[in-house]
């Protein structure tokens, strides 16, 4: 039995999708009930900046994998 | 500083605002920290087994999405850590304690007390690190069936506790003074 390895990069865009919204209601909480401080606005940008990178060194490594290729879920055996 | 008061009072002025102690937050900061070098040393230790157990074409892009995902969510995590710190204020007006406690992402809790109805102010330094650090807890009696506030592990409680007395002692006095000419004006 063949699966597509494209699989693996579709469960993990769901958990992206997951950390995006929890950082839009983090970011939310922060705005909407913290103090309009030097320090809350350089925390915001800091944590978006260093999501970015994580993000985009993810990108990196992604793009260069064939997605396209699949694998054996059982490998068979000769006999 | 801009402090979002609830609704502020007539003639009200911030006297203390307090958060955990920053000991609190980096104990938070160093957990995170450990989890994240967490997998590098497992890669260290058992990465030549995982390699052989899966082919190279298998295994490289599963350990590309796991080790990706693994940031996102400890980053997530930490910065969830430094909300809740940041996000839990006491706030000690002339005329009020106001108490605001980040619980989770969707349960926020703000509850205030009058100076007036304050009764009994203690401190309490508890532990290790509690004791070099002086950092601990304020528990705030009120008149009436309503829980006492606590101040969770504020720094210099003792300090703390000393103010708030010599604030409510201080307002108690100016009740006072305004009933006394009240009845005055009255009669």
């Amino acid at each position: 039995m063949t699966i597509p390895l494209a699989i693996f990069y579709y469960i993990y865009l769901i958990f992206v999708l997951g950390f995006l919204v929890f950082t839009v209601f983090n970011v939310y909480h922060l705005v909407r009930f913290g103090y309009l401080t030097f320090t809350n606005i350089t925390i915001i940008v800091f944590y978006i900046v260093v999501s970015i990178l994580i993000l985009s060194i993810s990108w990196r490594y992604t793009s260069a994998i064939d997605w396209q290729q699949s694998f054996e879920l059982i490998p068979t055996f000769p006999f | 500083m801009f402090i979002n008061l609830s609704k502020n009072l007539e003639g009200e002025k911030v006297i203390m605002l307090l958060r955990r102690h920053w000991f609190i937050i980096l104990k938070k900061i160093i957990f995170w920290a450990i989890v994240a070098v967490l997998p590098l040393i497992f890669y260290s230790v058992a990465g030549n087994v995982f390699e052989e157990l899966f082919s190279y074409r298998l295994s490289y892009p599963i350990l590309v999405l796991f080790a990706s995902t693994y940031y996102l969510y400890v980053w997530l995590f930490l910065f969830y850590s430094f909300i809740d710190y940041y996000l839990d204020v006491w706030i000690v007006t002339n005329e009020r304690i106001i108490n605001i406690e980040q619980r989770g992402l969707f349960s926020r809790e703000v509850s205030e007390q009058k100076l007036y109805r304050i009764q009994d102010v203690t401190s309490e330094l508890k532990g290790f690190f509690s004791t070099v650090l002086d950092y601990g807890t304020v528990h705030i009696q009120t008149a009436g069936e309503e829980p006492r506030f606590i101040f969770k592990e504020v720094p210099h409680p003792q300090t703390v506790a000393k103010k708030i007395i010599k604030i409510v002692e201080e307002n108690k006095k100016f009740h006072k003074i305004m009933e006394s000419e009240d009845k005055i004006s009255a009669k």
